[in-house]
Parts: structure tokens; sequence; C-alpha cells
């Protein structure tokens, strides 16, 4: 006698590609190609937008005017997870983090290392400029400022 | 389009957009995992699969005999556990060609996806592919007999059938 199948098990394959968009076409070129964060900026509002946005959320206007910001933040939040996304244990715990900016609206979610506490100063440390490929990753992490 | 919009909307983009980097993206494919609980009735057709059979059910009030078989009468309203082995042999309900794959590639061949009433059964069937078969020559009604993988490669799917082809007639 063999058993009944009491489950059917399989995978969807799904695929996508996210285009990055008029706003992260500016973020992430800067970032590839000078290893520096940009803000979009409604002079109205007095906002700068980071990661930048192509509408003002408060009034509305287009946005057409981007900004520099520092490489240097402070945690807002963060966590250290012995997890990936998938739920298989790590070799090493990774720290996550909210990182704001001086002078930016909005912040940036990334990885950390040394990070143990809210308000802890942290800087962002750029790949080498030949390994950059136009994505997040090309921040390699945040570390912390001693 | 309208009035308003002479043209769509928004940038067109080709591979090759992207392979140069002219428009920056990120790719990523979600692991979309599912485990689905066949349930009774279920678990004991696909168990039949792997040995070779179809079974079904059949409802003691109404002598109704369903495939895929279910645990309840969906025409009285009843439990319903008499099991029953069937042939598997039976007619085209509908039928369809595709020239199109399931992952939207063009086919040469088309696939001709059906729905399969086994013998004995009652406004019941399942979905399936015929084989063996040129389009053209099947009917809604065209009588099929199903193609079984080999019992060691059976491992209780409805793959386990690998198609239904074109049959005679054997009363």
């Amino acid at each position: 006698m063999t058993t009944e199948p009491i489950r059917v098990e399989g995978d969807f394959p799904v695929y996508f590609r996210y285009t990055v968009g008029v706003a992260g076409e500016k973020f992430f070129r800067e970032i590839m190609e000078n290893g520096r964060l940009m803000a979009s900026r409604c002079s109205s509002c007095n906002l700068n937008y980071l990661p930048p946005r192509i509408y003002c959320e408060r009034c509305m206007s287009r946005l057409e005017e981007y900004v520099p910001v520092e490489n240097e933040g402070t945690v807002e939040a963060f966590t250290i997870t012995h997890q990936d996304a998938e739920g298989n244990p790590l070799q090493e715990p990774v720290g996550v983090a909210l990182v704001r900016f001086p002078g930016a609206y909005g912040g940036l979610v990334h990885r950390t290392i040394d990070v143990l506490a809210i308000g802890d100063r942290v800087r962002a440390v750029f790949k080498d400029k030949k390994e950059r490929t136009g994505s997040i990753l090309d921040i390699k992490f945040f570390e912390k400022i001693s | 389009m309208s009035k308003h919009l002479q043209k769509p909307p928004g940038v067109p983009l080709r591979e090759e957009d992207f392979e140069a980097q002219r428009v920056l993206s990120v790719m990523y494919r979600p692991k979309m995992r599912y485990s689905w609980a066949t349930g009774v009735a279920i678990g004991r057709f696909l168990k039949g699969l792997r040995e070779g059979k179809i079974i079904g059910t059949q409802c003691t009030h109404c002598r109704r005999i369903v495939v895929p078989p279910r645990v309840f009468c969906e025409w009285c309203f009843r439990p319903v556990n008499d099991w029953v082995d069937l042939p598997d042999t039976g007619i085209i309900n509908t039928f369809s060609v595709s020239y199109i794959s399931t992952d939207t590639t063009r086919l040469k061949t088309p696939i001709i996806p059906a729905v399969i009433e086994i013998d004995g059964t009652t406004h019941a069937g399942f979905l399936h592919v015929i084989g063996e078969a040129k389009p053209e020559t099947l009917k809604i009604g065209t009588r099929v007999k199903a193609v079984w993988a080999e019992s060691t490669k059976r491992r209780g799917s409805i793959t386990d059938i690998r198609y239904f082809k074109p049959a005679e007639w054997k009363p």
C-alpha cells in the first residue's frame, strides 16, 4: 500500500524588472558615477526628498531641482537580524538601520556595521567605482563614525 | 486613443536599453513556493493516478459519479464516500487549440487543453491535454483514452497521465 499524497508542492515562476524611474535615474546614477546621495528639492515647501521623488507630496508641484546630501547621517531605528529574507539562519548577524540625513526629508534603509544605538552617527561606504552597477548595493553599508 | 491622448504615455523600452544601462533597473525573482493540502478526496484521486487508476465518488442518493472525486454531493448536499474505479476512457467536453505556451512563448506545434468527461461520470470533468491528434480532427464528443506515464515515473500527480489520445469506441 502506498500512502495518499497529502500535499502538492510547487513554485510560481515569476520574474520582474523594476525600472528606477525619473528620480531614481538621478539618484542611482549619482551614486554610481560620483558616490554621492542626491535629493530632489521643493523650494516652495523648503523640503529635500531622499530618496528623490518627482512630485512634492505637500504642494503637488513637479520637482526638477536636485541637491546633494551628505553621506553622513543618524540612525533613526535599527535591528540586528540573524535570518535572511527567507528565514534561513545567517552565519554572521546583519545590522539593518533606517538612516536620516541632515537637511533631507526621508531616509534610507540599509545594512550597517557596528551600530548599537539609536542616534549613532553613520557614514555611507561605497563600492569601488568600477564595481558599481547603479543599484542601492553600490553602497556597501553604513559604518559607525567613532 | 482619445482626443486628449494621441499616443500611449511613457517610454517604450527594449532589452538592449537595459543591457546598455540606458535605463537603470532591478531584476528580481520572488520565491513563490506553495504547498497545497489535497484534502481527502483529491489525495485519494492522486494516489489512484500513481497506481494507474482513475478514482471517482458516487452519491448513494442520486447515483451520480464524479471525477475528480468529492466528499459531498453538490446536488443532494449529502456526504459521499462510495469510491469507484473508473475506466481511463471518456469524451472531450470542450477543448482549445493554443499556439501560446503557459509561459507565453509562441509554439509551432499547438497544445490542446481539453476538459475530459470520464465514462460513467455525469456533468463532471477535469482539465488535461490531448496528444497524438491533429487539431482539425477533434470535435466536442471525440472519444479519448489516457496515455499513462511509466509506473516508475508516476508520483501522484495529474501529470501521471501524460495526455489523452483519440480512441476507438469499445463498448
